[in-house]
């Protein structure tokens, strides 16, 4: 059996018999996994703080014969975003990253970018970045990383290119915009104006230090975050328990 | 379904439901059980009957006791100043055992954790304010663990606590090497902790 070093983020851990975790991480180069660290809950020597919940280490496993379990070798705590601990609101918003990266993601799917993005959101978080502007990065990058990209670029109705002249509005089960001939304005299809579906469309398609970077203002994030809930909930098909603590 | 009469095979099915105890374990206990004699199985029936019956929560700090207000809660002789507010009755246990702590207790039964839908409207939180109200508190100690979740808690918990009365000291226990640890072993997190609430050396 080979042993794999990954860089990885811890999502959950369960107490697994007297000493033991059951621990799930994405890692950056398999997806997320599943493994037992054998005395994880005590050993300070192979698994020096570094399985606690939203700490990014680095693992040593191996896969367990015909499992779909890994064993857990040791680690080593790279980052453990103090920030994020430190203020209930980053961690209500950390905890529920993680929650859409489980759902977007079945086990073992490789996905390098969607680690990238978890780390370099929590690395925003930990700073201290606007909750509210990472949530919507967040979503809209995991959203299209997970294969749920929203169409931005012609009308879902009538196929007319979507050019920016105007408002248009966000039809929910088709994952695109609609020109205001095709889907009227409303709560279950929230309008967006050209230059909301113009920074949506950024954050879509830019590298995250470039999408960060972007000035959204209150107008933008009002109109962008119903879309994206909409979006998320008709896709994965459920509202997100950790919805409930972000604000 | 099997191999043993109905009535061993269900207590064998009641031991399984356990944590920490398999099927295997559960037929070792039950055959120890079957053979021993009945005193044993007498009292254990008893103190699992007790244990449901008897045992609540303290009304003031919600520790685990068999009379209300507990014993630590009547006693006038523990500082009344400061309350050390815990996870669980674990945490409260070891406290009190080590036999340090004069004051008095608040246990949360719990911490926040969003991913296991465990918010602040699930822990004892409201009480510990209502307590600053009414006991003269002038000093609550966050001895929550340095977990995430725990660590999530105590910020979370002195923010509240520093807005409802401004003049109460918020102290957190402190976060470091342990005693007999080993700073080859220790994580940058811990080290940085250490460094940074590091003690003049008395001479
Ligand atoms: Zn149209
Ligand atoms: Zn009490």
């Amino acid at each position: 059996m080979t042993t794999h070093i990954s860089n990885a983020i811890i999502m959950r851990t369960w107490e697994f018999g007297e000493t033991d975790l059951l621990v799930s991480f994405f890692t950056s180069d398999k997806g997320r996994l599943k493994g037992v660290a054998k005395g994880g809950r005590k050993s300070r020597k192979r698994f020096a703080n570094c399985l606690d919940l939203l700490s990014l280490v680095k693992l040593e496993y191996e896969l367990k014969r015909g499992r779909e379990l890994y064993f857990l070798h040791s680690g080593k705590l790279v980052h453990a975003f103090p920030g994020i601990r430190s203020d209930f609101s980053s961690l209500s918003l950390a905890s529920y990253m993680i929650e859409l990266t489980e759902t977007l993601f079945p086990l073992s799917v490789t996905d390098k970018e969607m680690f990238a993005l978890l780390k370099n959101a929590f690395l925003a978080l930990n700073e201290g970045k606007r909750n509210g502007v990472l949530r919507i990065l967040f979503e809209a990058k995991a959203m299209a990383l997970g294969g749920y990209r929203i169409n931005l670029d012609k009308c879902c109705g009538c196929g007319r290119p979507y050019a920016g002249e105007g408002r248009a509005a966000f039809k929910q089960s088709k994952g695109s915009l609609a020109c205001l001939k095709c889907e009227q304005e409303s709560k279950l299809s929230p309008g967006l104006s050209p230059d909301s579906v113009k920074v949506l469309r950024v954050i879509q398609s830019t590298p995250w230090d470039k999408a960060q970077t972007l000035d959204l203002n209150n107008e933008m994030i009002r109109e962008i975050k119903p879309v994206l809930k909409l979006h998320i909930e008709y896709r994965t098909g459920q509202r997100l328990k950790t919805a409930q603590y972000l604000e | 379904m099997g191999i043993y009469p109905p009535s061993l095979e269900n207590l064998i099915v009641q031991f399984s439901k356990l944590p920490g105890i398999g099927q295997k374990s559960a037929t070792r206990v039950a055959l120890h059980v079957l053979r021993s004699n009945r005193d044993l199985a007498e009292g254990l029936a008893q103190s699992l009957i007790d244990v449901k019956e008897k045992i609540r929560f303290c009304s003031i700090c919600f520790n685990l006791t068999d009379d209300d207000p507990c014993s630590i809660c009547r006693d006038d002789n523990r500082a009344n100043g400061s309350v050390c507010v815990v996870e669980g009755p674990g945490d409260q246990l070891a406290i009190e055992e080590a036999g340090i702590f004069k004051g008095r207790y608040h246990v949360l039964h719990g911490v926040l954790s969003p991913l296991d839908g465990i918010g602040p409207e699930h822990l004892k939180i409201g009480k510990l304010l209502t307590r600053l109200e009414g006991e003269r508190i002038e000093e609550v100690i966050l001895a929550t663990n340095p977990t995430t979740a725990g660590e999530a808690t105590a910020s979370f918990l002195s923010r509240l606590l520093s807005e409802k009365d401004p003049s109460i000291k918020i102290t957190r226990i402190a976060l470091g090497i342990p005693m007999g640890g080993d700073l080859k072993y220790m994580d940058r997190m811990t080290l940085e902790h250490a460094l940074k609430s590091r003690l003049p050396v008395t001479r």
